[in-house]
Parts: C-alpha cells; structure tokens; sequence
C-alpha cells in the first residue's frame, strides 16, 4: 500500500455487498477482489467463532469491526501515526456518523441496499472529515474540541436565553468548528453525541440556516430530532436541538437578531482565537509547543499545536513544524490512553476490550507519564477532573516537565477555568 | 397571483443598472477582494454613507425533481462552489443571496436579500413539518427542472399543484438547470415556448457549473459568478418587484414581539415605492419610535400618500403594517 494512505470500507454484513468506499492519500480505488478478501477473511473467522479484530503488515493496519451485526466497517492504514486505538476510534466515529444523519433503524434493517447505498452518500462530507481532519482532536479524544473565548461569559448568556426562547434545553455556540459554549444540558449529551454534532455543523456547506435532522447514536438513534443552525457571521453557528417546533422561519426571524446582533462584536472576535484555542492573555511556559487539555467531566477538550501566538504562521517551515507537533501529541495521546491512563469512565457500550491491557501484572494505575525523544518531550497528567497532555521543545530539562505541568494544570483550574 | 400579467423584462427595474458606474458600486459591497462576500445572519452590505440603499427581503422557496440540481442551482447564485458529486439534501438548508438593483424612477437603489430555501425530496416525503417550513411567509416559488431530464421537465404542472394550494399567493418562476450540458439536452426551446404559452409561467435558464478561478487556482472570481447569475437574479427581483407593486395586499406584515424588549425587531419592509399606497402602522408602546423612524424612512423615499399623516394604531404585542395600493 502507498505510504500514508487510508481506505474506510463500509459492507452490509449479511450480504457482503460494499456500500461505500472513501479513502485519503490515494487516488487508486480498492478492487473488488481485495475487498472481497477483506470482508472474507472476516467472514470465514467469525463462522469458526472467532472474532478477528486486527493485524498489520510491513507498513499497514487493518482494522475490522461489525456494528450491530448489520453493517461491516473495514479500515486499512498506512500512516505512520496509525495505531489500533486511533483506527478503533475512528470506526466508532463513522459508525456513530452514520446513525446520526440518516438513523439506526435504516442500518439495522437493510430492505434496500441501493436505497440505502443513495442515503449514505448524504453521511460522505462528515465521514471524510474525520478522515481528512488536521486541526483537530476531538475525532481521537472523542471529547469536542472547545476554544475558550475572551467573552465566553456573555456569550454563554446570550446562549442561554436564545435556546430558552427557542423552546429548547440544548443550544451550542460553534466557531470555526469549536465549541465557544453550550448550555448546560448540551453537555450531558453523550460526549460522542456532542463531537459528532460539531463535525456534522462543520463539514456542511455554508448556509444561512438549516433544519437538519439528526439521530442521536445513544440518547434516540430510531426517532430524529431537529436540529437547527443559524450562520451568525460566517464561521459562527449557532445550533438548537428540538423537537417538533418552533418553526425554521419562526426562530430566524424572531429570535436570532433579538438575541445576538448585541453581541456581534464578541462573535466575531471568537474567530481571532481559532489557531491557540485561548486568548493571548493566558500565559504558558516558553517550552510548551503543543497542548491538549481534556475536561474528563463534561467531555470536552482544549486543543493547540500553536500555544505561543507570536509565531509566524505564514512561514512554511512553521507550517511543517505544526504538522509535526500534532502527530507527535496525537501519538502520546494515543500511548498514554492506551498504555497508561486506561479509562475507568468508559460508558457501557464502548466498553468491549480490543487491545490487550499492558501490562497485566499492574495493580496500580499511573497518574502521570512522560517520553523522552531526540525532537522533543512529552508529559501526561491525570487528575480527577482533567487529562493533560504536554509537547515540550527538546531542550527543556526533563526534571522540570512536572512542574510546568502542574503550573499549567493550574492555570487552567483556577484562573482560566476549563 | 395566477391574474397578474408578467412584467416585461425591464420595465420596473433598469436593465443593466449594475454595469452603471453607479452599479458598479453598489455591486462593490458584496464583492471582498475579487470574490463574493458571503454574510451571516446578523450582518448586511455596508455602503459607504454618500450610496443610499434600501434592504428588501424575499424568501424564495425552492422545488423539484431529487437530482436536478436545486442545490447547485443555489450555490450558483450565491457564488459558492457548486458541489461535484450529488447527494440528497438533508432537511432544509437556506442561503442568503444579496443582490443590487434600481427600480425606474427611484433615486434610490434596493439590495435585495433574497433567501432562497433548499429541501431534499426525501426529507419532504419524511418529514411533514418540511413543505409547512418552507412556505411559512414565502415570497416565490421556483420550479427546477433539469434540461437533461425530460421526466422532470414533464413533472412541472404536477410539481406546482403538488406544492401550492390554489389560493396560496406565492410567485411562481420555473427554471431549467444543467444548460451547459447540452450534448444531453432532452428538452428543446420549442418545448420552452409551447409550455409557457399554455402556463403564463416565467421561464428561467441556467449553466449550473463553477466560473473561473482568480489566479490563485482556488477561490471562485467573484465577479465572472455574479455576471453569470445577473440574468437570473434580475429576473427574480424583477418578478418580485412587480408582485409586491401589484398585488392587492391588505396585512404587509406582522412582527410578534412577546413582553416588548428594549430592541426593536428588524424591519425591512419592502413598501411599494413607486405605487400609491396607504399605510398604516400598529405598535406596541416600548418601541414606536424606533419602528416609527424606520417606516419614515421609506415613507420618505416614496411617494405615498397619507402614510405619515396617519395616527398609528397601538395593540399590545404586534406591529402590524399594512399596505394597500389606491385605486
């Protein structure tokens, strides 16, 4: 297989017959004869009762997963970055894709593949987000990635009294992709419910507005709701889940300038924030290159490969170096989580073991990790309330990682709340 | 609205106004940089002060056959990239599409905000609350056929009685997409002709395909798009020009405004500039003077009658105008 190329395979289980087939990096479509293989050799091991989870060759990973024995999802990747963990997470973020646009039930009971091969395609532009995604986390965290705003307050307000007026309990404000604020029972959403909804709002084509119906993967996957998004300025969306009304017109044309044109200035400002994720004004340590925050809480995540602002983004060198900071966190993240950190909050469903637990003899778990490598340093961090997770440059003595760490976990507890 | 004749194509608005060097700035405000300013919800074109403008708002709903490229038609016309490959639209997406234009006799220029209204015919069959959303205070409705799908073009008169009710007032405009396709063209002028004839229906066509590039390979010239859409852009605001200057309306419009507020609700209304007409005005008492001002500035640039005169009426929690052309 090409170097850094990925194939997402979508079967119906029963019969075996492709339903779709998206892939990045490469411009070769599958044949049919590999992926015959790919779904046989699953078959095959699932009629002697073995359930066939992975492997990998010289420079790729496969990874197989069936979904409420109805639909098969196959992904086969040659990205250095690839793990088990990752292409896990990104199997049950298609799947969970799937539900949301077009409804468990469809997925479940297939009487038309054509039909439903024609529907799925409406899931394409969020499936390849996560394929595609290069600034974000929240596809691996599976907690949505938030910025947090210079006036988060207001705007919270305004978000509040707007999804009240809409005859909702749950409105999001998103920028540039990001959560800026939600109210409080968006956050009880399920977290993988909440990070689809932002992808969903950020893959669609730019609109004024919409009603888009939307299947919740674990609160109503059968029974859609609405989901409502107003284009405040552009980049800025705001999204209210409801059920039969109020109305599209009623909500656009009574409610979202009485509510938001106030505040049009903080609005726009939220997009200034994009590249850090936080204002200027937080300070972090000169050594940090990179950070990922995790609210364990309500689920949601700060996330920069930038936390410095005064670096040139414009520079192409710089631009490589990002790249770089991301695949390095990413990797960490994905080492700690599944070495280290292993979660002990897992909610019920997800809860089927793929990887082995290392090491078996352990009786404790760890509260912090670190690595050490030629290019930079990695620290983690595990509190109650907060996962972090640091890229510091190379030359930052390691014996110091801890308490920038602990600094660091301290501003964002007390003087920046996160 | 099946009563009132067509107006002739420039006969309300000047043709080519915005090829003007008075034009060419009005256009200005929806262009940034050689490509289309796109703006959210709570934002309008800014013009320089010394350029008055009034805002009009329509909302356009748009139907037909899945596949014909309603939602190309749309990207088109907002100068946003059409899409390469189909898929069914999900629910209802709307699209706000700003576009200058001067009406004869009227010193001043109207940008017309046209809201154009975009559901996949799946979700219509799905979901009942769709068709209902949609029409809620409609202005227009555009039948979309596809020049390379004659079964959609057939499927027209259906389309409309399966959409409008016979006393529902919507403007109605029918336009053929895909024209740059014509090695597969499955419908002739000659079919053009013979069904406007017997349907008294505007008929519109359009090359739904991405214009030129601007240099940097990437973005769409904003101006090569807009050049592309004006005939069908004109036509529409023509068309919904001539119907709100005809059209024998008693209620304009009604804004619910629960509890007051210390803002007053937008108003953009499109009063009948050129046309005689009443008004009158309904206010709840938080917010007269700032709807009053509103009303006084169209009143002002329009030769009605005994608008302003008129002592404005207060209800508690509604603002109503209402219009009504003399006789």
């Amino acid at each position: 297989m090409e170097e850094s190329a990925v194939y997402l395979l979508c079967l119906a289980a029963s019969s075996g017959v492709p339903l779709y087939c998206r892939s990045k990096g490469s411009s070769k479509q599958l044949t049919f004869s590999v992926i015959g293989s790919l779904n046989g050799v699953h078959m095959f091991a699932n009629n002697q009762d073995v359930l066939l989870t992975a492997t990998c060759t010289g420079n790729t990973r496969v990874v197989w997963r069936a979904f409420h024995d109805s639909i098969n999802l196959i992904v086969m990747s040659s990205e250095s970055a690839a793990s088990d963990h990752s292409l896990h997470k990104l199997l049950e973020n298609v799947f969970g894709a799937m539900v949301l646009v077009i409804g468990l039930d469809e997925l479940t009971n297939i009487k038309n593949v054509e039909r439903l091969k024609k529907d799925l395609r409406a899931c394409y532009k969020l499936i390849d987000s996560f394929l595609m995604e290069n600034e974000k986390m929240g596809d691996l965290t599976q907690c949505v990635d938030c910025v947090i705003a210079n006036d988060t307050a207001i705007l919270q307000e305004c978000l509040d009294d707007f999804t009240q007026a809409a005859e909702s309990n749950f409105g999001c404000l998103i920028a540039g992709g990001k959560v800026v604020a939600a109210t409080e029972k968006w956050w009880r959403l399920s977290s993988q419910e909440v990070m689809l909804l932002c992808w969903l709002v950020a893959s669609l084509p730019p609109n004024s507005s919409r009603d888009y119906p939307v299947y919740l993967p674990q609160g109503s996957p059968t029974v859609p709701h609405r989901l409502l998004t107003f284009q405040l300025v552009p980049g800025v969306d705001v999204c209210v889940l409801c059920g039969p009304s109020p109305s599209l017109q009623k909500v656009e044309n009574e409610l979202v300038e009485r509510f938001w044109k106030p505040v049009v200035d903080p609005l726009r400002a939220c997009l200034r924030v994009q590249m850090r994720s936080f204002p200027a004004s937080v300070p972090i340590h000169r050594g940090i290159l990179s950070l990922l925050l995790v609210n364990r809480d309500l689920n949601k995540s700060l996330h920069t490969v930038q936390a410095h602002p005064a670096e040139d983004v414009q520079n192409p060198d710089l631009k490589l170096a990002l790249a770089q900071r991301r695949l390095a966190l990413r990797s960490f993240y994905t080492l700690a989580m599944s070495r280290y950190f292993t979660s002990d909050h897992v909610d019920g469903k997800n809860s089927l073991q793929f990887e082995e637990p290392f090491p078996n003899s352990f009786t404790h778990s760890a509260h912090q990790c670190y690595t050490v490598s030629s290019t930079h340093k990695c620290y983690g961090m595990k509190t109650e309330a907060h996962l972090l997770f640091l890229l510091f440059s190379a030359d930052v003595p390691t014996f110091s990682m801890r308490a920038i760490a602990n600094k660091t976990m301290q501003l964002f507890s007390k003087d920046f709340p996160f | 609205m099946a009563g009132v004749a067509l107006p002739k194509p420039g006969s309300l608005l000047i043709p080519d106004w915005q090829q003007s060097a008075e034009g060419k700035e009005y256009l200005n405000s929806i262009l940034r940089k050689k490509k289309r300013k796109h703006f959210g919800l709570l934002e309008r074109p800014v013009l320089p002060p010394q350029l008055p403008a009034d805002i009009a708002n329509y909302k356009i709903v748009v139907c037909g056959k899945g596949g014909v490229g309603k939602t190309s038609l749309i990207a088109k016309l907002a100068g946003l990239e059409v899409p390469n490959a189909h898929h069914e639209t999900t629910g209802i997406q709307t699209t706000c599409v700003h576009w200058p234009a001067c009406p004869r006799g009227s010193e001043r220029p109207v940008i017309f905000r046209l809201q154009f209204w975009d559901c996949g015919e799946t979700a219509l069959r799905k979901f009942d609350h769709i068709l209902p959303a949609c029409k809620e205070k409609g202005d227009a409705v555009l039948f979309v056929f596809s020049f390379t799908d004659r079964s959609s073009f057939e499927d027209v008169p259906a389309l409309i009685s399966r959409t409008l009710g016979d006393d529902e007032d919507l403007a109605r405009v029918v336009i053929g997409t895909k024209l740059d396709q014509y090695m597969h063209t499955d419908v002739t002028e000659q079919d053009l002709r013979v069904f406007q004839r017997t349907w008294h229906l505007p008929v519109m066509r359009v090359r739904s395909v991405n214009g030129p590039r601007l240099c940097d390979g990437r973005s769409l010239d904003g101006r090569a798009g807009l050049a592309d859409a004006a005939p069908v852009l004109n036509g529409l605001v023509e068309l919904l020009w001539h119907r709100d200057q005809v059209a024998p309306w008693t209620l304009f419009s009604e804004v619910n405004w629960p509890g007051g507020g210390s803002t007053a609700p937008r108003l953009s209304p499109r009063l009948p500039h050129c046309a005689p007409a009443t008004l009158r005005l309904y206010t709840g008492p938080h917010w007269e003077d700032i709807a009053w001002a509103t009303i006084t500035g169209h009143v002002e640039a329009s030769p009605i009658r005994t608008g302003r005169g008129q002592q404005p009426l207060y209800s508690d929690r509604s603002l109503c105008i209402m219009t009504k052309t003399a006789i």
